[in-house]
């Protein structure tokens, strides 16, 4: 196992530092957190010029083909930035999940428009409880005569106010095992029976929204790969995706600690620096050594996701979000302690990182699931 | 049209900089290099006319090792070829010797035209262009904001702010221009770019390959010697403007700027 980067991925990651740093600085950040549709066309297209959206795509698609632990190191700074829009949703969520499970015509129409940025997708799983286990997958998809009829209401759906198709999981099999009679849906969000709006949430850097189905009508080639056999592939892209989302904490992470200790550097109390406190310097060597540990977590369940064989990889995608996500709660809960009265303050950037840190833990599995899911893996 | 881009690698202007115990030099552990960012603008110029006329861009370089992450990170940007002119008798070279060595390396190319930024951001001499044309024996343009190439691509006219107005000065080929903020907003390395450039031509040269006495450069053959580096002085404490009324507060901030800061 080797987690270094290497030349091309540092080189990557200095790039999309630059872009991160000159296309969404916090001026921006902030407006889309008030903005309704959460992104600008401009920052999105200059993504796809530098071939984000098609890191992932294979090559017979229009993609570049390559590695997960490429696009985490540009997730680390995208995080670091706290870079607003549909970017995680589309790559991480729908990308894959047509890779996954999509039939050949199904990659052809979908995969290379998502490399070009001319159309985003995203995942609707979670439902009113939440869960990220398939026996939470319970809205019902109805068989009638060569295509299926959708009805419930899938939560938490990120970006599906912009996306252009969704992937849906609905379950068209109930029976012992959870995890079948799960199928993949391609929904149109604008179809007739399709409802789409905005839920109040916490961090407006990513919107997440209700999707709520009435007798919606998905023709038969809208089923993404095989019905009732959608959990499987659905369980990769979870994982990824996982691993995905733990390098954003890392990057926000990593942001917070620069914060706090910068802060504490130049902040002077009894004509001294806060950092040469002790209850305040302990708490930013803490951060640091969490975030190094995480940062190593990151990359060895990226790693596993490329080369690992599939038990190492669930293995390290579950560490990885048990462990990724709380440290980043961690460090931007303690950049707030170190930063004082000033760390409760609107105009501070802190608490946008504790609010996405906040999203992110429960996100795609809490650590309490994750820690139960390595257990599993350990322990039998 | 071939054009030759110098580039320097300097410290990250976020970066602190610390003076060594010399208190002649800094010290450079912890710092994040980075490309001068008037050199950006020209390797975004060159990939332009490259666009627009064809021919091939070069990245010539003068440094230790390091230096080849910058060089690569033009490459990823679209130029062809990097040259990194690499010798341990160079260290502490000064702007002359810097030229000196860079036009030994270029003399031999074939170019169209030169770039190189108006001035480096770390030791802000802007000397090297301007003496690298004169080795070089081109005409040479500083602090250009605006490129035109004629269509025939045998000169060039270069725009010069001066005083608020704008100089048009026009050469043939080739030439050195010397780039200014505002000449373009340079692009971003695509990923198909970063994974193309480790396959394109790259160069080290030493000393000796250039044909050039070591005793003529480095900190033995400095023209210009540093006697000491300080650290600028700390900016004073801001001072709230006490008043009743915003024209009490008004008139005592006119004072102050008069008596004081002695503004006007």
């Amino acid at each position: 196992m080797d987690i270094r980067l290497n030349e091309d991925q540092i080189e990557i990651a200095r790039q999309a530092r630059r872009f991160c740093e000159n296309e969404s600085p916090m001026e921006y950040v902030r407006a889309m957190f008030e903005d309704e549709r959460g992104f600008t066309d401009d920052v999105w297209r200059k993504m796809v010029d530098m071939g984000w959206t098609a890191l992932r795509i294979p090559e017979a698609y229009g993609g570049l083909d390559m590695d997960l632990m490429d696009l985490a190191v540009i997730l680390e700074e995208m995080g670091r930035a706290m870079v607003p829009g549909p970017f995680f949703s589309n790559v991480l969520l729908a990308a894959e999940a047509v890779m996954e499970a999509g039939t050949e015509p199904q990659k052809e129409r979908y995969l290379s428009r998502i490399a070009t940025g001319e159309t985003i997708g995203t995942l609707a799983l979670h439902e009113s409880d939440g869960g990220a286990d398939p026996g939470y997958v319970q809205m019902g998809a109805r068989p009638v005569g060569n295509g299926f009829v959708l009805n419930g209401t899938k939560l938490f759906v990120p970006d599906a106010h912009v996306a252009d198709f969704l992937v849906c999981a609905a379950r068209t099999e109930s029976g012992e095992d959870p995890a079948e009679g799960i199928t993949l849906f391609l929904v149109d969000p604008k179809a007739e029976g399709v409802s789409v709006s905005l839920l109040p949430t916490m961090d407006g850097t990513r919107k997440l929204c209700a999707v709520e189905f009435k007798d919606a009508d998905v023709s038969a080639d809208g089923v993404l790969g095989e019905p009732n056999k959608g959990w499987k592939p659905l369980s990769r892209v979870l994982r990824r995706a996982q691993v995905g989302l733990c390098a954003e904490c890392i990057g926000g992470a990593q942001r917070a600690m620069e914060i706090a200790t910068e802060y504490a550097k130049v902040r002077v109390q009894f004509d001294q620096p806060i950092g040469t406190f002790q209850a305040v310097k302990h708490r930013c060597a803490q951060i640091y050594v969490e975030v190094e540990s995480a940062r190593s977590i990151l990359y060895w369940a990226a790693w596993a996701q490329d080369h690992g064989d599939i038990e190492e990889a669930a293995l390290a995608a579950s560490v990885a979000k048990a462990y990724c996500s709380e440290v980043y709660r961690n460090a931007t809960a303690s950049a707030i302690q170190v930063l004082g009265g000033t760390g409760f303050s609107w105009e501070h950037d802190i608490h946008l990182y504790l609010k996405r840190a906040q999203a992110n833990e429960v996100a795609l599995g809490d650590p309490a699931y994750h820690r139960e899911q390595v257990a599993q893996l350990i322990a039998g | 049209m071939n054009v030759i881009v110098c580039l320097k690698q300097v410290p990250d202007t976020e970066t602190q900089i610390k003076i060594a115990p010399d208190g002649k030099s800094i010290v450079t552990d912890d710092i994040k290099w980075v490309m001068n960012p008037y050199d950006e603008y020209g390797v975004e110029e060159a990939l332009r006319l490259k666009e627009k006329f064809g021919g091939e861009v070069t990245v010539v370089s003068l440094g230790p090792k390091r230096v080849t992450e910058s060089i690569r990170t033009a490459l990823a940007m679209g130029a062809d070829k990097g040259i990194l002119i690499s010798d341990d008798a160079l260290e502490g070279s000064d702007s002359l010797a810097t030229a000196k060595a860079l036009a030994a390396a270029i003399k031999d190319l074939d170019y169209d035209l030169i770039f190189t930024g108006q001035r480096g951001v770390d030791d802000d001499m802007g000397v090297v262009g301007a003496s690298l044309a004169e080795f070089l024996d081109v005409p040479q343009f500083s602090v250009i904001v605006k490129v035109e190439v004629a269509e025939d691509g045998k000169s060039v006219k270069a725009h010069r702010p001066v005083e608020g107005q704008v100089l048009v000065v026009e050469s043939s080929l080739p030439a050195l221009i010397t780039t200014q903020k505002g000449l373009n907003e340079p692009r971003y390395a695509t990923l198909p770019g970063i994974m193309k450039a480790k396959k394109k031509p790259f160069e080290e040269k030493t000393l000796a390959d250039l044909g050039l006495d070591p005793a003529k450069v480095g900190e033995g053959g400095r023209k210009v010697k540093i006697l000491e580096l300080t650290p600028p002085p700390k900016r004073g404490e801001g001072k709230i403007i006490e008043g009743e009324t915003p024209q009490e507060k008004a008139a005592e901030l006119a004072k102050l700027l008069h008596e004081e800061a002695k503004v006007f």
